[in-house]
């Protein structure tokens, strides 16, 4: 499966047809106004989605008021990687070791592991803790709207207040936790579609680099079962052994804890 | 032991689901409108003397329904003009009711009705504003902090704001306090309260009181008017058009009925069998509304 894929719009050799090169699949970590920080598990093999862990605890975002959990379906374009050893020229700081980000901005809450086709409109350039961390803003491109959505001011216009309620979310959303606002490259400015797209061509070259062995990635597992100029490319029964040593799903969901529930209040000083 | 318990009837987002109330401790059925205490007993609970009951601040405790959980969007609502009053989802063109999320929030309130009548022809509804997510059909205890004066449509609508008795942080508060603890709070209140029905087309709603929430003394006396048009209603001493006063457990009503006359009531509703529901939909769209 490429990471790149394209819309065709009407039938080939009509004077209708166009192909559309700004949608890419975005894998969906996070259903919008849930709570469980899923996240692909780079370092596993065969990186499966899973809950991440800070302190030996599972780690839910906090309700920022006036939000609910996560404000977009939220995940990741797959065949990118923001590399660490790659300092970026916009934000002055290196990658942060995973593939980028994506905030989905239409009217359908996705399902946890959903691969959809999202149109990519603008990015933000989020300085989380250091290190760049891109967020790319898309729609769904199956979005009853998606039409009328092609490039970042669309969103100004046709969602008013989405955009700065993103950038205060990304702000803030750490200082539940202890940990200090997050900063943004660009004035905390969305940067429009070509932008967006440059930057995830660079992401996709550094992955390209990663997965043919070409830059070391540490600790990230590589292992594919598609890519077939990459050296961790193995064969599908290899990758079934590795699912199939793990435990068989639950019977039963085990509950959210409730204080996932609770709304966390800014105190302004 | 909880005092009262729930049994549904039907399927959830479908047009017959029901969810009726009974006695927890015999087993019978009764109304949510009209057979809950508007007080909680400061004397007891459960036959228990309560610590409680010794402090001032609980002696206005009251008893809430809770009717939609925070974060849902189905419009559930006490069935004013059925037999029992069980709860249900609003009817609105023949479709199922959900209201709408409006920008930034998800559907941000927990709302309850409290065992009076007011003059939008329903009891009066309350805003819980603690922190634990609670389930359609629980009964809570609840301290008032302040109300809200809402014209919806030309009613009067009154919007109280209480807390959840049991959340951790109810004995700090006041509505001077709620402005201090949760910054923002009332003010999306009051926003979520002027728009929510834009979605279907509605106009923007009026405050009274230039939509200032008057405090704890205000809101009591709001209640005790409501709770005297109530009692009324119970005697036949006012018309209350389609409502229906059914009840167990207020003997001297002309409306009182017998356990058995309620359970006939009850198992004589039919309800499907079938589970098909897509109403999916109606709870993800958000809406923005423009400058």
């Amino acid at each position: 499966m490429s990471g790149f894929s394209s819309e065709e719009r009407a039938a080939p050799f009509t004077l209708d047809y166009r192909v559309f090169l700004d949608v890419f699949h975005m894998v969906v970590e996070v259903p919008r106004w849930s709570n469980a920080k899923m996240e692909i598990a780079t370092k596993d093999p065969l990186n499966p989605i899973k809950q991440d862990v800070k302190k030996g605890k599972l780690r839910y975002v906090a309700n920022l008021f006036p939000y609910k959990g996560y404000i977009w379906n939220y995940g990741a374009i797959p065949q990118t990687w923001e590399d660490p050893g790659h300092n970026d020229k916009h934000t002055g700081c290196c990658g942060d070791n995973d593939p980028i980000d994506v905030c989905e901005i239409g009217s359908k809450v996705c399902a946890r592991g959903e691969i959809i086709r999202v149109k990519v409109l603008g990015i933000l350039a989020m300085i989380d803790e250091g290190e760049t961390d891109w967020k790319v803003i898309a729609i769904n491109a199956d979005d009853p709207d998606a039409a009328n959505y092609n490039d970042i001011h669309d969103v100004k216009r046709l969602k008013p207040g989405y955009l700065e309620a993103t950038v205060d979310w990304f702000r803030r959303y750490k200082v539940p936790d202890g940990k200090p606002e997050n900063e943004f490259a660009f004035n905390a400015e969305f940067k429009d579609k070509d932008f967006t797209m440059d930057i995830i061509k660079s992401t996709h070259d550094h992955w390209k680099a990663l997965v043919t062995k070409k830059t070391d990635g540490k600790g990230i597992s590589c292992m594919n079962t598609t890519v077939s100029e990459s050296p961790f490319k193995c064969d599908p029964d290899a990758a079934k052994a590795i699912v199939d040593a793990l435990p068989p799903p639950c019977e039963s969901a085990c509950t959210v804890p409730t204080d996932v529930d609770k709304w966390f209040h800014h105190q302004k000083n | 032991m909880a005092l009262y318990r729930t049994e549904e009837r039907g399927w959830p987002c479908l047009l017959d689901y029901r969810v009726f109330f009974k006695n927890n401790v015999a087993g019978d059925y009764i109304s949510p409108f009209h057979d809950i205490p508007l007080k909680v007993d400061s004397k007891e609970e459960n036959g228990i003397p309560t610590k409680k009951a010794r402090n001032d601040e609980y002696e206005n405790l009251f008893n809430m329904v809770v009717e939609a959980p925070w974060w849902t969007n189905a419009k559930m609502e006490i069935a004013t003009e059925e037999p029992l009053n069980p709860i249900k989802q609003d009817v609105k063109n023949g479709k199922l009711r959900y209201a709408a999320n409006i920008s930034p929030h998800k559907d941000l309130h927990q709302k309850d009705k409290s065992t009076n009548c007011c003059r939008d022809n329903d009891p009066i509804d309350v805003c819980e504003i603690g922190s634990k997510v609670l389930s359609h059909g629980e009964v809570i205890h609840v301290k008032i902090l302040g109300i809200l004066g809402l014209s919806d449509e030309s009613e009067t609508d009154w919007e109280l704001i209480a807390i959840n008795v049991n959340d951790p942080e109810a004995s700090k508060f006041h509505i001077g306090d709620v402005k201090k603890f949760k910054p923002g709070y009332l003010e999306v209140t009051l926003k979520w309260f002027r728009v929510y029905k834009v979605p279907e087309g509605k106009p923007e709603n009026q405050f009274a009181f230039n939509g200032e929430f008057k405090n704890k003394a205000f809101a009591l006396e709001v209640i005790k008017s409501t709770h005297e048009c109530w009692k009324a209603l119970l005697m036949k001493k006012c018309n209350g058009g389609a409502i229906n006063c059914t009840n167990v457990q207020v003997c001297d009503s002309p409306f009182h009925c017998t356990q058995d006359e309620t359970r006939s009531l009850v198992e004589s509703v039919s309800f499907s069998l079938n589970k098909e529901s897509d109403e999916e939909d109606a709870e993800q769209a958000w809406y923005f509304l423009g400058k």
